[in-house]
């Protein structure tokens, strides 16, 4: 790819994007316009409702006998008119007044523990009941307060007496009518109660036996977090796709239906460089979309309580980390706009097709609303719902820098795979020419024997071997560490690597770099693999220390669960398996995809990538810099070889250290926390040799083979 | 004559439909070959593998004596396209679209400028080259995307019906273009379906009848062969129709 062609290409995406006045009001005009509406509408909705109601007279029917002091109560308070019999059918009345009809039963107890009010009872199937209905529905009152047959009788006696109010909570003025009646009656309540216990000389707390006090210990930023985090990351994600949408669309489908598509393939141009160039210009049309929504909604947040009595106060870090987290998923739903929109043959076409990918993404959003689900390392491989999950846990300040990395290391896989696939329809050119090809030709494996890999194929082989090694090792789990090193070392990694190359053609030789080494490179080799530990876990790690609890999982691993095997079991299961698939994979599949780019962005992307396959974020330097090692090795030596033996000798050494305790008390380990200076700096000169010992027999086997 | 294309045994299908059968064709450099043929004959899927923007299923097309899927940039950097299907932008105006393309093609800046000064004055397009393409006529788009084709100075100018839909001075302002291109040496394949034209522009001409080419030569051989008096009547009898009126 040429930078100055994508750059070409990406300039005039995003001038005639800029220029069509649909993708300028989704990216800017929408959002700054729909979050105040919406919120602050809503909120001044809510508030001249609620004013309404409470100036509002409420009007209550009374049937039964109402004592006087509860009258004068309910009347001293005001806005309530009580009218007798309001509505009453005569049978009701007369059963009432002649004590033939009953409450119906107190229910049991709930043992619900949170501060929601119980649930409302249900309707009795009894005329009482239904003339009650029938007198709310008919309007002619807004409640009904049924003081049951003894009411002020059994108050006299010190009993229970038993009123009902009988309301419709689907009308507000209903519900506000209730609202002032149960204060009454619950003052009125409280106040006969002391004075019956001081009647009877009682000690103060004799009815009360227990005062619930329930304090809760939710900052208003973790109050106003969990109301934001419910909402945001749905809105965030939905808005910035939707801006991404249309310019989409615009640049597949609709450069179709214009007939500017066949133009631009007549230009020397590759597929690629279309299809990265438009992605660079839909991506930053999303992005400005996804800051003017972030902007917008921090600003109207700011300024509206969305409950009573809480303020919305989030600190703007929280505001761009949320930012930094929907850049990948902005990168994958682009990209598969950019890809299913190109099988469109005109806009309207688009439309169609990318509508149900947008309400596709409501599903997994739904789950950032639900309460109690937090993030997980499984969820955490779940697209869509990772990242909302994570913008939830960022408002709520719940986020660990372990789970961000693979948050994103799995977003940046599936983005990854979705560019990768878009990549591929740009290639089909009868699908951009609205030919008759499938979308099941995408996906067609077909040999080409003489093709070599590419970067998308390199891309493509890695975010798959990650996602199902992720699942697959998710299975496995119950079967014991050896068994999952080696199911997801040879299954997983080295045998998709080996599929792709045989269903794609390519040389098997040329491609995986099989080739007899020097001497002097194996010498190398040897002497990089005996050191590089040194350097990559004694150097790097002192600039980002792992947590206790990885640094154990590693143990663990090293040790094999504790297991009792030979320690040549252990160098086959950590350090000749890995060595023999991840380089496979790495330095043979991927470097050679990337090949092309030149030796350091080659070596660099590979490193990188065998870096985040690693999954997290405190063994990424280290990872990366063993990366960058064994592609130097393998690059200079145009063979795989030294590398593996570079990547064998450094996880056995590793796995003998950790297994020979004697050993590391003798090097001074025992108990440090990092590796000691003296032995980094040795650690380091060796590994100097061996590099040295490298690009020496590189040289020699490049001058031969030249 | 330098040979500037030849198509090889092209062949093409689109499901069920075998759009080229083995089509093979050369044009050299300062020659105008005509691609003649009805609706669906295969013209265009033809001029597109030529042009290589669609892979041919067989055959092979040569470039100045370079294999075109062996460097298929290369040659799309000598080739110059048209048709009906390559339409400019709408929201830019003919000279940002002609920057973009001279882009693309890899001129630098300044001897971009003025060959876009110079197709703005040779195509006179001046009174619209800072208008929108959405808002210029026809005629005025085919010269924009006339000059998009020539842009780049290729040595091979592939034409699908350049002259469809427009008036008769806008189609013979197309037509005088072509023949510029012809006087300066580049090798021009141009389908059409004016016989007219045709006969006036192309040194010869190649017949084509449901995917396959069913005669092809100098006018003067066609209409010896066919035994007719013109190209209209040689035309509809190489492709089994006969003219209303006339003897079977």
């Amino acid at each position: 790819m040429r930078p100055r062609i994508l750059y070409t290409i990406y300039r005039k995406e995003l001038l005639e994007a800029l220029r069509d006045r649909r993708t300028i009001f989704m990216m800017i005009g929408l959002p700054l316009l729909l979050y105040p509406l919406l919120m602050i509408g809503m909120s001044r909705l809510q508030e001249g409702q609620e004013a309404a109601q409470t100036a509002r007279s409420s009007t209550v029917a009374v049937w039964g006998a109402l004592p006087a002091d509860i009258e004068a109560a309910i009347k001293s308070k005001g806005k309530v008119e009580l009218v007798a019999w309001d509505g009453a059918p005569e049978k009701v009345r007369a059963a009432l007044e002649m004590g033939q009809i009953s409450p119906p039963p107190t229910p049991p107890m709930g043992l619900d523990a949170d501060d929601t009010p119980p649930k409302q009872r249900k309707m009795p199937d009894q005329p009482w009941a239904k003339a009650g209905q029938k007198a709310i529905l008919d309007r002619k009152t807004d409640a009904v307060l049924i003081l049951w047959p003894g009411f002020p009788q059994q108050i006299a006696a010190s009993q229970t007496a038993v009123a009902s109010i009988l309301f419709d909570s689907v009308r507000p003025e209903s519900r506000k009518a209730r609202d002032r009646i149960s204060d009454v009656l619950r003052v009125y309540r409280e106040d006969l109660l002391r004075r019956r216990v001081a009647q009877r000389s009682l000690p103060s707390g004799f009815a009360e036996v227990i005062e619930m006090q329930s304090t809760n210990v939710a900052s208003e930023q973790r109050k106003s977090g969990m109301l934001v985090g419910m909402l945001l990351p749905y809105m965030l994600i939905i808005f910035s796709a939707m801006s991404g949408f249309y310019a989409a669309i615009d640049m597949t489908a609709g450069e179709k239906e214009r007939g500017t598509m066949q133009t631009l393939l007549c230009a020397p141009v590759e597929s690629l460089e279309i299809i990265t160039g438009k992605f660079g210009a839909v991506w930053t049309i999303a992005t400005i979309a996804t800051v003017v929504n972030l902007l917008s909604l921090s600003m109207t947040f700011s300024r509206i309580k969305l409950m009573p009595g809480t303020q919305m106060h989030m600190p703007p870090s929280s505001y761009f980390i949320a930012f930094i987290m929907l850049i990948p998923i902005s990168l994958m739903i682009n990209a598969v706009f950019l890809a299913v929109g190109a099988f469109a043959k005109d806009f309207k076409d688009g439309q169609n097709f990318l509508t149900p990918i947008l309400m596709s993404l409501l599903v997994p959003l739904v789950v950032t609303m639900t309460p109690g689900i937090e993030l997980n390392g499984y969820l955490a491989f779940v697209p869509v719902v990772n990242i909302a999950l994570l913008i939830k846990g960022v408002f709520l300040n719940e986020w660990a820098a372990d789970m961000l990395f693979l948050v994103m290391l799995s977003s940046l896989c599936y983005a990854s795979l979705a560019l990768v696939f878009a990549a591929n329809v740009f290639e089909r050119n009868a699908v951009l020419l609205g030919g008759r090809e499938g979308f099941a030709s995408v996906f067609d494996f077909s040999r080409r024997p003489g093709q070599k890999p590419t970067p998308g194929v390199s891309l493509l082989i890695f975010a798959l071997v990650l996602v199902i090694a992720f699942y697959g090792s998710i299975s496995l789990l119950d079967y014991g560490l050896p068994v999952l090193l080696l199911v997801t070392q040879y299954g997983m990694f080295l045998l998709p690597c080996l599929l792709l190359i045989r269903l794609k053609g390519y040389d098997f030789r040329e491609t995986l770099q099989l080739r007899a080494p020097s001497w002097r490179a194996v010498a190398g080799a040897v002497l990089v693999g005996v050191s590089a530990w040194a350097v990559a876990g004694g150097l790097l790690v002192r600039l980002l220390p792992p947590p206790d609890s990885l640094v154990k999982s590693l143990e663990r691993l090293l040790m094999l669960d504790e297991k009792p095997v030979p320690l040549w079991e252990a160098w086959l299961l950590v350090a000749i398996t890995p060595a023999l698939c991840e380089e496979t994979l790495f330095r043979g599949l991927i470097l050679s995809g990337f090949r092309r780019l030149g030796k350091w962005p080659a070596i660099l992307a590979t490193a990188f990538l065998f870096g985040l396959a690693h999954a997290s974020i405190y063994r990424l330097l280290p990872t990366l810099a063993l990366g960058v090692l064994f592609g130097l090795a393998a690059w200079k030596t145009r063979s795989i070889v030294p590398a593996m033996i570079c990547h064998a000798l450094n996880n056995g050494l590793m796995a003998t250290l950790a297994r020979s305790k004697g050993l590391m008390a003798e090097l001074g380990f025992a108990g440090a926390k990092f590796v000691p200076w003296p032995i980094i700096a040795v650690g380091s000169l060796v590994c100097a040799a061996g590099l040295w010992l490298i690009l020496a027999g590189g040289r020699r086997q490049s001058d031969t083979t030249a | 004559m330098n040979l500037t294309l030849h198509a090889d045994s092209l062949t093409k299908y689109f499901g069920a439909v075998h759009a080229a059968n083995s089509v093979s064709l050369e044009v050299h450099a300062g020659e105008v070959v005509g691609l003649l043929g009805p609706n669906g004959a295969g013209k265009t899927t033809i001029l597109r593998m030529i042009a290589g923007i669609l892979t041919p299923d067989s055959g092979t097309v040569y470039i100045n004596g370079r294999a075109l899927a062996a460097d298929p940039l290369a040659a799309k950097q000598v080739i110059g396209f048209h048709s009906g299907d390559t339409q400019l932008y709408q929201r830019l105006n003919p000279r940002e679209a002609l920057e973009y393309f001279g882009r693309l093609y890899g001129m630098e800046e300044q001897p971009l400028s003025r060959r876009i000064a110079q197709l703005i004055e040779e195509l006179e397009m001046s009174s619209f080259a800072g208008r929108p393409c959405n808002t210029l006529s026809s005629g005025q788009r085919q010269r924009a995307n006339i000059a998009r084709a020539f842009l780049h100075d290729p040595n091979l100018l592939i034409l699908d019906e350049p002259t469809n839909a427009l008036d008769v001075v806008s189609g013979q302002f197309i037509v005088e273009a072509i023949r510029r291109q012809k006087a300066a040496g580049r090798a021009v394949l141009f389908s059409t379906h004016i016989m007219g034209e045709a006969e006036y522009l192309c040194d010869r001409i190649a017949l084509l009848h449901q995917g396959s080419i069913v005669d092809h030569g100098p006018l003067p051989d066609l209409l010896e062969r066919s035994g007719c008096a013109n190209l209209t009547d040689a035309f509809l009898k190489n492709i089994g129709v006969s003219r209303p009126g006339s003897a079977a």
